[in-house]
């Protein structure tokens, strides 16, 4: 293994002194005078037509500016389908959509204003569920789906292309895997297992809510400062919606309060636009309060998945079918990228020659979805891996040797047809071996503590391939400072994963000086620093990395040419190291950066050089279009590797239960920063056991959400964590910086089925819902016989 | 973030505060008295308060006794925040009831007569007062009552328009009886609960209250009854305990009616269990 001086290092995060003293400054901490305020009236039912909206008792109200309707706006908008309007008009599809906005003076005098509209609504039935949706009779959540544009970015068939709604159904999008013939697979098969698995939508939390300012100056300039992950999407969907020059919209991001996908969709900021257009252009602050971050913004997708599989008697997988009815919600937006990606991947990191999934995108009355960490896998590992278990089981074999059996292998084919290797594909056996010593498997996976207390492990396997669209890619431009240190430009955002931060180490790596002579600017504005596909899919490290290095290759190339000059050597006699250029064979003939960065002259006048700017761009190559029936295609550079475990100790009478332990062993490719790595997994396996033992809307018959705020929707509070335990191998990447795989979503996607695994163990039942919570085990028993 | 405007008082005696209280009320100004000011913060965001004036009592020193002689009466002013009561042991099983209600940061906030006078159905510390017989010190425009906490306290807190709630005094004896507490969640830490359950042993026999079972809070000496007839065995007692609940049985997002009755049978059988007399 290759050693470095930097990279590996647990360098402390540049922001984190300021975080910790509550220093950081998010978009809504920065008040201005003279900004208004923007609310927005949601919709109280999930489904309805809308009549009149009667503005007038708010226009009474001292202080207010403006009022939009959505008939003001009759707008569609979207990154996949365009079927979302701005604001409803006709109709409302789900329990908190907005319908109109009010622009005061301030935030009191807007929220009270808006309380005085009155809406007209004629209830529809509603679309209550994704299984719902899929009847033949179901009432549609859209009517013409046929008529809708698709984003002009969405017509390829990479993730997020390749859309095509079924006219006449609640169906947004059905993505295909036909792999091998199911048929033969099955018949090859002695043991065959079918379950059916749910979950309901959940929210993200992060705990900045959305926020977003925007300003449309006199010139025609718009000036949008927002807490997103996408700042150049957002910039052309305001420019292409609105019909505005995209050079005249400028978006700026400051660090972000978290995300874990949330803040991908755009959708306060063109709200916010039409607010500003509505005053004149004046600065309008348009934020949410925690109900409408997690009900009327977008959320964390719901599924129905039954799940199929066979296997021969000795223990070999032969064929899996899947079917997915995902929860999209009320518009297609994001969820649709979503379901795609859940069928890439499939299968898990398993060897199976037969796979044939169907994942559907619906359409329902409930929130509409977006990104969520793990991107669809967390998803689809719930239901494959609570099924390998039950295989496991049902063969008389155990769940680990079961998993190391069918683990995934260089010169299999994934699900997508790719053909992988040691580089692309991660070490999941490696991990397996790990994790059995770390978890004290064999000394037993069921241990009786008590006549009432058990105490379990459950397992689980999962992977991701980052899933960007074909022909993605980033920028970075290095500057200099007089002394020799060096500042980064690049468009990577902040969102607390430490990207900025690795960047960092990455250059002063290379550059071979300290990462304390190294800076990076926390905020990123469109207008200065070189595009960048979104802060997403667990590639930002990935594409930014590269551009950076390049960035660096660039600069010391400069650096080297001024160098050989000034002291007379060739260039490829140079190195550099320390902020100095020198010769390899004698380093005292040297000169420091803070001479050259800025060009240097003789005392004759000659100059030698001028100002170096590192310049470096990438793009992933290799990436294709997807085929919608059987997937066939490339949808990324790399498969992260991850094996989970979850210990239990469970109360056999009250059917409660404590989290003991929770342990991942991760393929990093290279660790970039260890603690960095570390507390992105820690933090990921955390959240995955929160909505997988707590989280979930629940609904009432009438499609309105139950959990709009932290004392409905509860999330893990910090003392009910178990111990956690990351440890990671090392199987670089070719072609990824330092040959780091991502990490930042794997943490989560076993952690749902490893849970799970486990309490049905120490249940005795099988738990095929989340959350799995005390009542929902005994409700399972109950059923089950086991409990009376 | 509260979107309407009103003035606040802080009146430093009790009489000022309900004449205060009767002038805002003729000059219709909806006042309500405040003292930690959560629910206020609570419900009001959700335009389910609506007010022009408020009148914090915790300015008045009758509100913020905390007092016990030895062999007389433990008095605890209604202005006392939940993590004052519980932290001076002057009564631990009032203690221990306001130590399980929200988390450390809303318990330094709420106070005793805000919780007792919630519109939030739970109202926990009332289950020790209901136990201990205890009486409620009420003040209003014609003067101080004081009653039995079995008078002013049905489902919630019956004052009359202009009221406020000064203290409550409990009998010291009350400090060293044996009590069982259990708050019993959905998953969390800290949630309302599915149910509260507080149990206190008088000489052999044992009195019961419990929060969160049905749409208020109550104590049961039907069910008390049940429970303290020796002659049948515990699971019996606690089946026929289980026919008295006074109310329906509440099913709500934290768990269903039967999940509620489920959780309170396993409570009833450990309370009966700690407080001794009987085997599991």
């Amino acid at each position: 293994m290759k050693r470095y001086r930097v990279i590996g290092k647990s360098v402390l995060k540049k922001e984190s002194w300021d975080k910790v003293s509550g220093r950081v400054k998010y978009i809504d901490d920065h008040q201005e005078v003279g900004t208004l305020h923007v609310k927005l009236l949601t919709s109280t039912y999930a489904h309805a037509y809308i009549g009149n909206v009667d503005t007038t008792e708010a226009w009474k109200v001292p202080g207010v500016r403006a009022i939009v309707t959505g008939k003001d706006y009759p707008l569609l908008i979207g990154t996949t389908i365009k079927d979302r309007p701005l604001l409803a008009f006709d109709k409302v599809r789900y329990y908190g959509e907005p319908i109109a906005m009010v622009i005061a003076d301030t935030e009191a005098i807007a929220i009270q204003a808006v309380t005085l509209i009155c809406v007209e609504y004629k209830p529809l039935r509603v679309v209550n569920s994704p299984v719902e949706a899929y009847q033949k009779d179901a009432p549609l959540v859209h009517d013409q789906i046929e008529q809708y544009l698709i984003d002009q970015d969405a017509d390829t068939t990479g993730t997020s292309g390749g859309i095509r709604p079924v006219p006449g159904t609640n169906i947004a999008n059905r993505q295909g895997i036909r792999k091998g013939n199911i048929e033969r697979g099955f018949a090859r098969s002695d043991v065959i297992v079918e379950e059916v698995f749910s979950f309901k939508q959940s929210d993200h939390t992060a705990i900045e809510t959305r926020c977003a300012d925007v300003e449309i100056k006199k010139t025609g300039e718009v000036i949008i400062h927002s807490a997103s992950q996408e700042p150049f999407e957002m910039r052309e969907l305001i420019s292409q919606t609105f019909n505005i020059d995209e050079g005249k919209v400028h978006v700026h991001i400051p660090l972000v309060g978290g995300s874990f996908g949330a803040k991908t969709s755009v959708q306060l900021e063109p709200l916010a636009y039409v607010a500003s257009k509505a005053v004149g252009g004046r600065k309008v602050r348009l934020r949410n309060s925690r109900e409408e971050d997690i009900v009327t913004s977008p959320v964390h997708i719901g599924l129905h998945a039954k799940v199929k599989m066979g296997c021969t008697r000795d223990g070999k997988l032969q064929a899996i079918k899947l079917f997915f009815l995902f929860d999209g919600g009320a518009y297609a937006e994001r969820a649709v990228p979503v379901t795609k990606a859940a069928a890439f991947d499939c299968t898990g990191p398993y060897t199976i020659d037969h796979v044939w999934c169907d994942s559907l995108c619906m359409y329902t009355n409930h929130p509409y979805a977006t990104d969520f960490r793990g991107f669809g896998r967390t998803e689809v590992a719930f239901g494959v891996e609570r099924t390998i278990d039950i295989m496991a089981n049902k063969l008389g074999m155990c769940p680990l040797e079961f998993r190391l059996k069918n683990a995934i292998q260089p010169g299999d084919t994934s699900p997508t047809k790719v053909l992988l290797n040691k580089s692309n594909l991660g070490d999941i056996r490696e991990c397996l071996l790990q994790l059995r010593e770390l978890i004290d498997w064999d000394r037993g996976q069921r241990i009786d503590i008590s006549d009432r207390i058990v105490r379990t492990k459950g397992i689980s396997c999962t992977w991701k391939n980052g899933d960007p669209p074909p022909g993605v890619g980033a920028g970075a431009i290095l500057t200099f400072n007089s002394d020799g240190g060096i500042n980064i430009n690049c468009a990577a955002i902040e969102i607390g994963q430490g990207t900025k931060t690795v960047l960092t180490q990455m250059v002063a790596e290379k550059m071979k000086m300290d990462v304390d002579d190294v800076f990076i600017q926390m905020e990123v504005n469109t207008q200065l620093s070189p595009e960048h596909w979104e802060t997403a899919a667990s590639r930002t490290t990935f594409l930014s990395g590269n551009a950076v290095l390049r960035a660096v290759e660039d600069a010391i190339r400069q650096l080297k040419r001024t160098a050989a000059i000034i002291l007379k050597v060739p260039v490829d006699e140079l190195e550099v190291a320390n902020k100095k250029v020198y010769k390899k064979t004698s380093p005292s003939i040297s000169i420091d950066f803070s001479e050259i960065v800025y060009g240097y002259i003789f005392p004759d006048g000659k100059v030698a050089g001028t100002q170096v700017v590192g310049r470096g761009t990438y793009m992933i190559p290799g990436i294709t279009e997807m085929d919608p029936v059987t997937g066939r295609g490339i949808q990324g550079p790399e498969w992260g590797v991850v094996a989970q475990a979850v210990e239990v100790e469970f109360d056999k009478r009250d059917n409660t239960f404590k989290l003991i332990r929770a342990v991942s062993v991760a393929d990093a490719g290279t660790i970039l920063n260890y603690k960095g790595a570390e507390t992105q997994v820690m933090g990921a396996m955390n959240m995955g056991l929160s909505f997988a033992t707590r989280e979930g809307f629940l609904y009432d018959d009438q499609g309105k959400v139950l959990t709009t705020q932290f004392r409905s929707y509860k999330v893990m509070h910090y003392g009910e964590q178990p111990e956690y335990i990351v440890r990671f191998i090392e199987n670089p990447v070719k072609g990824a910086p330092f040959g780091s795989r991502g990490l930042g979503e794997h943490g989560i996607m076993g952690m749902p089925a490893a849970v799970a695994n486990s309490l049905s163990l120490a249940a005795n039942v099988s738990l095929q819902q989340l959350p799995l919570t005390p009542e929902f085990i005994w409700k399972t028993r109950l059923k089950a016989g086991e409990v009376y | 973030m509260l979107h309407f405007n009103f003035d606040y008082y802080r009146p430093s005696s009790i009489d000022e505060a309900v004449e205060l209280f009767d002038k805002l009320d003729q000059d219709g100004k909806k006042p309500i008295y405040l003292s930690g000011g959560t629910e206020i913060t609570t419900l009001g965001r959700l335009n389910q308060v609506f007010t022009k004036a408020v009148i914090d009592v915790k300015g008045i020193p009758e509100c913020n006794v905390l007092d016990y002689k030895q062999d007389s009466v433990v008095v605890v002013g209604a202005a006392l925040t939940l993590t004052q009561v519980w932290e001076s042991k002057i009564l631990p099983l009032l203690g221990e009831a306001c130590v399980r209600i929200g988390d450390r940061t809303s318990r330094n906030q709420i106070t005793l007569g805000g919780n007792l006078a919630s519109e939030i159905i739970y109202r926990e510390a009332v289950l020790p007062l209901l136990l201990s017989n205890s009486t409620f010190v009420v003040a209003g425009i014609e003067g101080i009552r004081q009653l039995s906490v079995h008078k002013i306290f049905k489902e919630k807190l019956r004052l009359k328009r202009g009221e406020f709630l000064v203290q409550i005094k409990v009998d010291g004896k009350y400090r060293k009886m044996p009590f069982y507490i259990e708050k019993k969640r959905k998953s969390e830490r800290v949630d309302y609960p599915l149910i509260t359950l507080e149990a206190l042993k008088v000489d052999r026999s044992i009195r019961l209250a419990i929060s969160g079972l049905c749409a208020f809070p109550f104590r049961s000496y039907e069910m008390e009854k049940e429970l303290n007839n020796t002659d049948i065995s515990i699971e019996e007692r606690i089946d026929r305990a289980i026919l008295r609940i006074p109310a329906p049985v509440i099913s709500d997002i934290r768990g269903s009616r039967e999940y509620r009755i489920f959780v309170l049978r396993n409570t009833l059988l450990d309370a009966l269990i700690y407080l001794g007399g009987v085997r599991a």
